[in-house]
């Protein structure tokens, strides 16, 4: 993002208004470029009263702060919008998460914090090596050079977004010792993330994960998202 | 996405912020989606929800809830402050059978509850265990209650701070506060009314 020197009245009002507390005042407002995570909060906001706030689409590899950071663009690799990708949302249909598998999202820079593809290469380097698949259709997992490996081309690990998701699956049995590699990574990144976990309730509707969780000792909050399984056509082998 | 995991809070607090998606699965019965993400947001206007929208056009707090509608696509969202709601939303979707995946995003407990009333069963659930890494650059608790009702993170803690202080200075209601931050939110899974509340709570 942008702002125009000859046009702004150095009013302060866009100040509060960016996630990455990027903006501040000099003579007029100045936006640090690589702080600036071309997320559009303060030009979309329309809070400018002299319409001073531009966007200038970028080239690769910055281009990725807006894709990644805007979550009305669309990712050209995925069609989807935002960050991650449908995941658990309509599991139903697509089948992704099957009984006695685990679904692990690690979204960098969240809440509010933002990252770098360096940390994202960090977390996700971890994981590979606990023999985890990333999802495909994940937009950080076309940034990966060896989905093996895990690790993110070289000329993208500077660039900062609002946040990023690794998304991968597992087996159940492994949950322990993933959450444990991803305990240790969690010290050396320069940033927060946040940690979901994905579980296909059983037969009689429990969800073999909470009770893991619950034996692990492993803290999760009262609150969730839940597929309440109304999407047609069911996925192969379905069975509600 | 994943942009109504996350959101922090009390139990008191959450148990007024309920959102039901309804999403297209891409390649899969994403063709001619849009009249069923239209009776889903229909459905949902029915139950006084404190915001609907879609990630492609925004919210109702910045667009008239015929403007979301029209233009709704792949996505669709709307917020309640109460099971009640939830059960009868939940009740009509059932009935309509419009095939596209359905998810209720708040208490595991209270979700339960309308699943079990509405005849629906749990498929699969989303886990948060919460933020790791370095926690200490995370703004307050009370912040965090507000900000992550945008799982984009379009709301900033600068913004919820600055709001704050013209409650305390008296140039603006709570409710108006939370009428200028949930435009941020692009996608309207943001609830105003109960961040009203909170950033009532925090300006005393």
């Amino acid at each position: 993002m942008k702002i125009d020197r000859e046009i702004c009245i150095a009013c302060g009002l866009c100040v509060p208004y960016c996630p990455m507390a990027a903006i501040s005042m000099d003579d007029v407002a100045v936006i640090d470029q690589d702080e600036c995570a071309d997320c559009g909060v303060c030009l979309k906001s329309g809070i400018c009263p002299v319409d001073c706030i531009y966007f200038e689409p970028a080239p690769w590899p910055r281009s990725l702060r807006a894709t990644f950071s805007d979550p009305t663009t669309e990712h050209k690799e995925t069609r989807i919008t935002g960050r991650g990708t449908e995941e658990m949302k309509t599991n139903d249909v697509t089948g992704r998460f099957k009984r006695g598998w685990v679904g692990v999202g690690c979204e960098l820079g969240r809440p509010g914090i933002g990252a770098r593809f360096r940390d994202v290469d960090k977390v996700a380097q971890v994981l590979a090596k606990q023999g985890v698949e990333f999802e495909l259709k994940n937009p950080v997992t076309f940034l990966m050079e060896d989905t093996k490996t895990g690790k993110l081309r070289e000329d993208v690990l500077n660039e900062k977004v609002l946040s990023a998701i690794i998304e991968c699956i597992f087996p159940i049995e492994k949950f322990k010792e993933v959450i444990t590699a991803l305990k240790g990574v969690s010290k050396k990144v320069d940033t927060v993330f946040s940690v979901e976990c994905i579980n296909r309730a059983d037969l009689d509707g429990s969800y073999p994960l909470k009770k893991l969780l619950n034996e692990l000792g492993i803290p999760y909050y009262i609150n969730g998202k839940q597929n309440v399984g109304l999407g047609r056509p069911l996925a192969e082998g379905e069975d509600l | 996405m994943t942009h109504t995991s996350h959101r922090r809070g009390s139990a008191e607090s959450l148990s007024e912020d309920y959102i039901v998606l309804m999403n297209t699965a891409i390649g899969i019965n994403d063709e001619d989606h849009v009249p069923k993400l239209q009776g889903f947001l229909r459905i949902a206007l029915r139950h006084n929800p404190k915001n609907i929208g879609s990630v492609t056009m925004g919210s109702m707090d910045h667009h008239k809830p015929e403007e979301v509608m029209a233009n709704a696509h792949e996505i669709g969202h709307a917020v309640f402050d109460n099971e009640e709601a939830v059960t009868e939303v939940l009740k009509e979707l059932k009935d309509a059978d419009l095939g596209l995946s359905v998810v209720v995003s708040g208490i595991f407990e209270g979700v339960d509850e309308c699943l079990e009333k509405a005849g629906l069963k749990h498929h699969t659930a989303n886990f948060s265990l919460g933020i790791w890494g370095r926690t200490e650059k995370l703004p307050s608790d009370d912040t965090l209650e507000v900000t992550t009702m945008c799982g984009h993170a379009l709301i900033s803690a600068n913004l919820v701070k600055a709001m704050v202080e013209e409650i305390k200075a008296g140039t603006k209601t709570p409710e108006e506060a939370a009428r200028t931050l949930a435009p941020n939110c692009a996608c309207g899974v943001f609830n105003p009314a109960r961040a009203a509340k909170l950033l009532a709570i925090m300006a005393k």
